[in-house]
């Protein structure tokens, strides 16, 4: 089995005990691990955002994902723009799509008086969502295999191969994480967020608009889920059911980095796409889901506050 | 009285019932009845305890499963006690787990879990066993079925009416006001907490041991999360404190999916996540909450 640009099919062959550690199989497995988890990085930074402020889990955050790289695919295929080009068009629709959701949904549900079941009715309601817009995209774009393919060219670096489409995408999906970052660190905006997560009453009454804010962060969440929906169209087939899957991930490392933690939502989203991908490399590609699984219950039962948390 | 009469009468129809109905409609009755039991013992723990279970899925999944592992072996309604017993085993371990975390990671918990036995069960059939599915062969009759699901479902409303009329019950409804005070106050709240989860999950296992023979063939796929989520859906629609409540959801939403399910499939699916929307933005408290608060 030749190790081409079909990265699913890759780690099959070299299952079994025989596999030595050479040092291009290290770098194999590092470059194969970080262009997963720049792009794990991002989809879980638009969650943590969302939760570490509103403590809204949004279970339909894969969902817009799904959304995003359809628009992508039907852009490109239908009407030949560029896939690079349509981050531009994706992620300030569903910034938008976040700002009036925010309004329509949660803002009168976070105004309710049963603040003790928040957290519980949020997440109905967003599952509500998903079972929306995925069988909205089902109605749409029916249940068989999308794809194109674009920048499907090998590099090769070091006696290594990879697909220059992957590296492309993930570097992309880390640089707008790491802009992410700055901005909140920095800029006002940032900081009033910041401050809402740290200490909600405080910064109401120094008058942060809490409901502004929660709205804006929500459509940023979306967006950067939206946004690396287009990525990952550069990269994988779609099906009105992969939104799920990236749900899971960006749980599992938002727990694991600790919520409302950014930096630690970075890291571990590289950390997972490391261990992801020596895992596939050295045991088989089945033990993916299972092993996200098991690791989010894990996690869960044995250190809630996440592996970088206090 | 007048509900004691009701329900006599109710009762009284529902054991004729098979034996009048065509086949069509009896198939139907038995699908709601299967939902009404899982919508009644879900709510038995998770409405007075507000522990918000996603688990049903995995439960119920376990029991089908069951049932076509041992159907073959064992004279009829004994695989699904077996289906029960397997999933309170498969609870009281999750419980003990699981029961210490409260709100979503609770939830996304027990939905995790349906998922991972799912994952789990593949890769083991493909891996060890070799198969995908399991053939259910020499299925019990229709009607035998259908007082196997009628028995199970009035366990599960029994349990639910007897339950919050005693001490446990109270200690259910104290964990979910406050469990801290609860254990100050000497309650056990573990125990019970775990032993009613167990109990609910024993109930649903039953439903899944005794609707798999209606299904010839069976795979992994039977741990649906879909079903963990239209189990929420009737209890919350109806109301998930009361028993009357679950109940009803679970008719109005049964014949629902039962009408609409087969012929729009997708469109369904979406109408369903719009009920749950409103359902969650304008009755938090069911059907049942808006005649109590009418009242």
């Amino acid at each position: 089995m030749a190790q081409g640009g079909g990265d699913r099919s890759r780690g099959g062959a070299q299952a079994g005990l025989g596999v030595t550690l050479s040092p291009t199989l290290l770098l194999d497995v590092v470059i194969g691990g970080f262009t997963t988890g720049g792009i794990y990085a991002l989809v879980a930074l638009g969650l943590n955002l969302q939760y570490g402020l509103m403590r809204v889990l949004n279970v339909a955050h894969g969902e817009f994902l799904m959304l995003g790289a359809y628009v992508t695919f039907s852009l490109h295929t239908g009407w030949g723009v560029n896939p690079l080009l349509t981050l531009l068009i994706t992620g300030p629709t569903a910034f938008a799509v976040g700002l009036a959701l925010h309004r329509l949904l949660y803002a009168p549900l976070l105004a309710g008086e049963a603040a003790e079941s928040l957290e519980s009715r949020s997440l109905l309601l967003s599952f509500g969502l998903m079972f929306v817009l995925q069988n909205a995209a089902l109605l749409i774009w029916s249940a068989d295999l999308k794809g194109y393919s674009y920048l499907a060219i090998p590099l090769r670096w070091l006696g290594t191969v990879f697909p220059a489409n992957r590296v492309l995408a993930a570097a992309i999906a880390l640089a707008l994480g790491v802009a992410f970052y700055v901005y909140l660190r920095y800029s006002l905006t940032g900081k009033a967020v910041r401050a809402l997560m740290q200490e909600p009453e405080g910064a109401q009454l120094v008058g942060i608009q809490t409901s502004r804010i929660h709205g804006l962060c929500f459509g940023a969440g979306l967006a950067m889920s939206a946004v690396t929906g287009s990525l990952v169209s550069m990269l994988f087939e779609l099906t009105p059911f992969m939104g799920l899957p990236y749900t899971v991930t960006a749980l599992v490392v938002v727990i694991l980095g600790g919520l409302g933690n950014m930096v630690g939502c970075l890291m571990a989203g590289l950390l997972l796409g490391l261990v992801e991908t020596a895992g596939v490399y050295l045991a088989s590609s089945d033990i993916r889901l299972i092993s996200s699984y098991a690791v989010l219950s894990l996690i869960l039962v044995l250190k809630p506050s996440g592996l970088f948390g206090r | 009285m007048a509900a004691k009469v009701a329900s006599a009468a109710l009762g009284a129809a529902l054991l004729v019932a098979p034996h009048l109905l065509p086949t069509y409609y009896r198939s139907l009755a038995l699908a709601i009845l299967a939902d009404v039991a899982l919508a009644v013992s879900w709510a038995f723990f998770s409405g007075p305890t507000r522990y918000l279970s996603l688990a049903t899925g995995a439960f119920f999944g376990a029991g089908a499963y069951t049932t076509a592992v041992v159907m073959a072996r064992l004279p009829w309604p004994l695989p699904v006690v077996v289906a029960a017993a397997v999933a309170a085993a498969m609870a009281l371990l999750v419980g003990t787990l699981a029961l210490r975390l409260r709100g979503p990671y609770f939830a996304i918990f027990t939905f995790g879990l349906a998922e991972l036995a799912k994952h789990t069960l593949i890769w083991y059939e493909t891996g060890v066993t070799g198969t995908v599915g399991r053939l259910l062969l020499n299925p019990p009759d229709a009607v035998t079925l259908y007082y196997t699901v009628l028995g199970v479902a009035a366990v599960a409303v029994a349990i639910a009416v007897w339950l919050p009329r005693g001490r446990w019950g109270i200690a259910l409804v104290g964990i979910g006001a406050d469990e801290e005070r609860a254990e100050t106050l000497g309650i056990d709240t573990t125990r019970i907490k775990i032993t009613v989860f167990a109990l609910s999950a024993a109930v649903m296992g039953a439903v899944g041991g005794a609707m798999a023979p209606r299904w010839t063939y069976l795979d992994p796929q039977v741990f649906n999360p879909l079903v963990s989520f239209q189990t929420v859906i009737m209890a919350l629609l109806g109301g998930a404190t009361t028993v009357i409540g679950p109940v009803l959801g679970a008719v109005f939403l049964g014949l629902l999916s039962e009408t609409l399910l087969l012929q729009f499939r997708y469109a369904y699916m979406l109408s369903l996540g719009l009920v749950l929307i409103a359902v969650v933005l304008l009755m938090p408290f069911g059907l049942a909450g808006l005649r109590r608060r009418r009242a």
